[in-house]
């Protein structure tokens, strides 16, 4: 029993690892999660009349890099509103090619209440 | 500053809601105490009117918690906006059948969902409970107590630190929030609408799934007290009847609630599946999983005394982990590794005493109790159901454990963090295969072992007699079993020897327990339970198995993959033009349009599937939506529509469409940078875009644009233009319109898609067709009944009257006299009816006159002469002889008759709800059965 829990152990390990900045994707090839906010001076494009399978924005990582990601997915829905962004993929010739994202977004009630404060 | 006096709140409501949460939370420590002390004596066995004590204090309890709801309920009904819950939780537009969802959308509706179910299940236990009444009803008064802290909202001043124990939900708007508008006294006027409900929530999922699963969590609640009152009151066996049929019970409520959890994301959200290991649904999971491996632990104890200690720590740990699960989710502090929406509370650390609590006392209740408790002296023999079972429930825990290890990451790298600042958290790259790796092995092993204690008997010790008896049965299983595996690969692939093993064993498993269920189940009921429970799971891995490893992706056009992404094996969506159908994958599908109903935009998206050959197999529409935020202005959601199959699902869902259909600030964005051009034309004039060339085919005053509502226009006009490309000969007409309401000019411009060319009529095309009555010039003319008078090319003829008037704009009034004079207007063989209307009212002359918009004639009757019977009429007619058609027109417009679609199938979905019902079906035949017994 011991020595399963041990096996299993050092397995998961396997699966487990911190977010990488942009600077550790350049010289891994594995798969790796970055975690950043959008940059809103770069542009972000998805045309979904030609390439519907891309979604093309600018992240900033923890370091303070910026990077074009290329996610394979149509763009999510309040994307210009998410607090934090985490990529999943790997580098391919300085973009990052991003198969997943998950986004933070800040509740909703905030939002209310910014315009409830803003009537008089 | 003086209090301001507020204007149109009704505070009853709310205070004496705040009233009932004091009250609900005092009288459930009061019962608590009171139960307490009738178990102590209970236990010298002295009857006591502590009970009494007790049942009156369960009884308010009770009376307050109901109260609150009810009175929850009703502002909320009343749309009482100063309230802080109505406004986050209602809007105006919210339909009364989601007031429930809305009720239980915050977390304080939740809390009191959860208390509610305990009332429900205590008061069951106080009738009926007998001996068992007193320690049970104690400890659920105790979590009655923690829960209905979390509502409680009060503020402790511990010097300079202020702690909150819970969120009141009776709180009113003005306290919660600080805004310049509570100066105001009437400040209700201003807030007119609340938050409302996500729209996300907006649909029967949200009505059934949180009470089941709440009921769920709260039924778990019931075993652990009555193992809890077992090691107190030192009744090591008699808690272990009650605690078996309550475990049943929840098992199947609780996995019912779970699986609508996953129905729900199967259906109605876009997650693309019924399970993404998310870590809300884990923790939902895991306890489920332990209490599970708490029945059948409890089965062995009630059949032959052994782990009568386990039982009581796996319901211990199954509600100590619901309450775990609470924290997680509640807590915020799984953040970014949810696609589930979490709203800090505040509540971190009242919810970590909550788990700790009952954690310290069941720990502490088991060591003080753990030499007492009758354990049997004799190993469990390998031959034995019990000893299978033993090890099945380990292996339950075991993977109960692996999945809220990895779950519980973000709870260990907070630690880390309060601990050391430096630490760098980590995160699980890929969980979906992370999870499945493991439980694959789970899976693996229940299914081989619910096969197996098919055979065995409660303790049967000689292994090799029996060997003889069951190994024409197991290896006649196995056989089967194999053979399956490989006929079925021919429809479903196993891709590797994990997955060939999975299926194998899960045939196994199937067999086995249909074997039992059909050649004894039948005789002895008692059995049919398990066996159909267990051939439930082995079920529903088949169908885990079909559905996950095959899931295939059918929208992907092979021909469009330019751009940056190079791996074709990414694209997941397809666009769809209106009309123009797409293949891709056997599949012919068309995007026909679509409807707006409600908040919702549904599609309708037709699919010809074909063979090899292209001959049709079948055809049938999907109908994927979006549902806009309640105030209309952007996509909030999108919402999937299935065909099924009995042997596959066909699952449709929008992921995109044209950015200015997403949201209305794109749209005025857009609208921005288009660069229109002034055309200025006549009726059957050809304009010329940069590309194209269009005719003024018409000029009509009845708009039929898509737009354009008639009734809610006093008139319209409108052109239709036919758009031409000369290299293709392609067509597209398209219908551009102003509207006038009350004096208001509205403007309906139109999109030709295929041309990317969007069309506005100017404003002043009005003011060119319709002259405004100061411009117009009247003629005077005297006419008699019948006569015929030329005007403008038209012969006008008065032909007689109507009294009352009939015209509809005239409302009659008392003492009026009203005569309308009926005029016939013709020319070129068409005709045209007036009615002018003379009044006199109030002992003054008046008119009202009629306006055809066709022929842009106005006509007034402006005196009666009685003697000579001679009538005082007035004509005029519209300016529209050089009337021109002033335009507008932009070209490279994006399209907006586009979807982009994902489309998958999912085969073999069915067996795994045949497989999840019938395990929820076992649960509830077994527990049938003790009730008959």
């Amino acid at each position: 029993m011991i020595i399963v829990a041990i096996v299993i152990f050092i397995t998961a390990a396997e699966d487990v690892s911190a977010y990488a900045s942009f600077a550790d994707a350049k010289t891994k090839s594995s798969i790796l999660k970055v975690a950043g906010t959008l940059s809103k001076e770069k542009p972000m494009d998805y045309d979904p009349e030609n390439s519907p399978n891309e979604f093309s924005f600018f992240l900033i990582d923890a370091d303070g890099a910026t990077n074009q990601v290329v996610l394979s997915k149509p763009k999510p829905q309040d994307f210009e509103m998410a607090e934090q962004i985490v990529v999943t993929g790997q580098m391919q010739d300085e973009i990052f090619v991003a198969n997943d994202v998950l986004t933070k977004c800040p509740s909703k009630y905030k939002d209310e209440e910014l315009s409830l404060k803003s009537e008089i | 500053m003086d209090k301001v006096q507020y204007l149109g709140e009704s505070l009853w409501q709310g205070q004496l809601a705040h009233a009932f949460v004091i009250l609900g939370f005092c009288s459930a420590l009061f019962a608590a105490f009171s139960y307490f002390k009738s178990t102590q004596l209970q236990r010298q066995g002295i009857r006591s009117s502590w009970t009494t004590l007790g049942r009156i204090g369960f009884g308010l309890h009770s009376i307050s918690i109901l109260g609150l709801i009810l009175l929850i309920f009703a502002v909320m009904i009343d749309q009482r906006y100063e309230y802080s819950y109505v406004y986050e939780h209602v809007s105006s537009d919210l339909q009364m059948k989601y007031i429930f969802s809305a009720f239980w959308e915050g977390q304080e509706g939740s809390f009191m969902l959860w208390m509610f179910w305990h009332i429900v299940l205590g008061t069951i236990i106080l009738v009926k409970g007998g001996k068992w009444e007193a320690p049970v009803l104690t400890i659920i008064a105790l979590i009655e107590v923690f829960i209905s802290s979390m509502i409680l909202g009060v503020h402790i001043e511990l010097g300079e630190t202020i702690i909150k124990i819970g969120n009141n939900p009776t709180l009113l708007l003005r306290d919660t929030m600080d805004a310049p508008i509570f100066a105001k006294a009437d400040y209700l006027n201003v807030i007119q609408n609340g938050t409302g409900l996500n729209p996300l929530l907006q649909n029967y999922w949200m009505t059934i799934h949180p009470p089941t699963l709440f009921l769920g969590f709260a039924s778990t609640a019931i075993p652990f007290c009555y193992a809890v009152a077992g090691l107190w009151i030192k009744d090591y066996k008699g808690w272990l009847q009650p605690g078996l049929k309550w475990a049943l019970f929840s098992s199947c409520i609780f996995g019912t609630g779970i699986l609508m959890g996953g129905a729900w994301a199967y259906e109605a959200l876009t997650f693309g599946g019924y399970w993404a290991w998310d870590p809300v649904e884990n923790m939902s999971l895991v306890p489920w999983l332990i209490l599970i491996a708490g029945v059948h632990t409890n089965l062995i104890a009630k059949s032959t005394g052994y782990s009568i200690k386990t039982t009581f720590l796996f319901y211990s740990l199954t509600f100590i982990l619901v309450l775990y699960s609470t924290f997680l989710t509640r807590s915020g502090v799984l953040g970014d590794t949810s696609v589930h929406a979490f709203t800090e509370m505040g509540l971190e650390w009242q919810l970590v005493g909550f788990v700790v609590f009952f954690l310290v006392l069941s720990l502490i209740l088991y060591f003080s109790r753990s030499k007492d408790i009758p354990v049997k002296k004799k190993e469990e023999s390998i031959a034995s159901r019990e000893f299978w079972m033993y090890i099945g429930s380990l292996v339950l825990m075991f993977s109960g454990i692996i999945i809220s290890a990895s779950t519980s990451l973000p709870v260990y790298n907070s630690i880390m963090e309060y601990f050391d600042p430096e630490h760098i958290g980590r995160v699980i790259n890929d969980p979906i295969p992370h999870y499945n790796k493991y439980q694959i092995w789970i899976g693996v092993f229940i299914a081989f072992l619910s096969g197996i204690t098919v055979y065995l008997r409660y303790n049967a010790f000689n292994f090799s007699d029996k060997i003889k008896k069951i190994s024409t049965y197991l290896i006649a299983s196995l056989l089967i079993a194999a053979m399956l595996t490989y006929v079925t690969n021919m429809n479903i692939q196993y891709f590797s020897w994990q997955y060939y093993i999975l299926a194998f064993s899960a045939f196994f498993g199937i067999v086995a327990n249909l074997g039992n269920l059909l050649f004894s189940g039948i005789k002895n009921i008692k059995m049919a339970g398990s066996a159909l429970s267990h051939f439930g799971f082995s079920i529903m891995i088949i169908g885990v198995l079909a559905s996950g490893l095959n899931e295939r992706i059918i929208s992907k056009n092979p021909f469009v993959m330019q751009g940056l992404i190079k791996n074709k094996d990414l694209a997941r969506v397809v666009q769809l033009i209106k009309d123009e159908p797409l293949f891709a994958e056997g599949y012919w599908m068309t995007y026909r349009g679509d409807t707006v109903v409600g908040n919702n935009r549904i599609f309708t998206v037709n699919f010809k599937e074909v063979d090899l050959e292209g001959n049709p197999l079948d055809s049938f529409d999907l109908y994927p939506n979006v549902l806009y935020s309640n105030d209309f202005k952007k996509v909030a959601a999108s919402n999937p529509s299935t065909k099924h199959y009995l042997s596959r699902d066909i699952f449709s869902s929008i992921a995109s469409l044209p950015k200015t259909q997403m949201d209305v600030k794109f749209m005025k964005e857009m609208e921005d940078t288009l660069d229109y051009r002034p055309y200025d034309m006549f009726l059957g004039d050809t304009l010329f875009t940069s590309k194209y060339y269009g005719i003024i085919k018409n000029i009509n005053f009845a708009p039929s644009n898509d737009e354009y509502v008639k009734e809610s226009h006093d008139f319209g006009l409108e052109t239709l233009i036919e758009f031409k490309d000369i290299k293709t000969g392609r067509s597209s007409k398209v219908k551009a319109a102003l509207g006038l309401k009350d004096n208001m000019v509205f403007s309906y411009p139109v999109v030709a898609d295929e041309f990317g060319i969007k069309v506005k009529l100017n404003e002043e095309a009005f003011t060119n067709y319709f002259t405004p009555e100061n411009k117009l010039e009247y003629t005077e003319v005297q006419m008699k009944e019948g006569e015929t008078i030329s005007f403008q090319g038209y012969d006008i003829t008065l032909r007689g009257f109507n009294r009352p008037p009939k015209n509809p704009d005239y409302k009659a009034k008392e003492n009026d006299i009203a005569i309308s004079a009926i005029i016939d207007a013709k020319k070129n063989g068409k005709q045209i009816q007036l009615e002018p209307v003379f009044l006199i009212r109030n002992m003054q002359p008046n008119s009202i006159k009629d306006y055809d918009v066709s022929t842009g004639l106005h006509a007034r009757f402006d005196k009666v002469d009685p003697k000579s019977e001679i009538f005082s009429l007035r004509f005029a007619r519209d300016n529209r002889a050089e009337a021109s058609l002033p335009i507008q027109i932009a070209d490279g417009v994006p399209r907006t008759d586009l979807i982009v679609l994902e489309v998958k199938e999912f085969p073999g979905i069915n067996f795994f709800w045949l497989g999840t019902v019938s395990m929820m079906l076992g649960f509830l035949l077994a527990l049938w059965n003790r009730f008959k017994s």
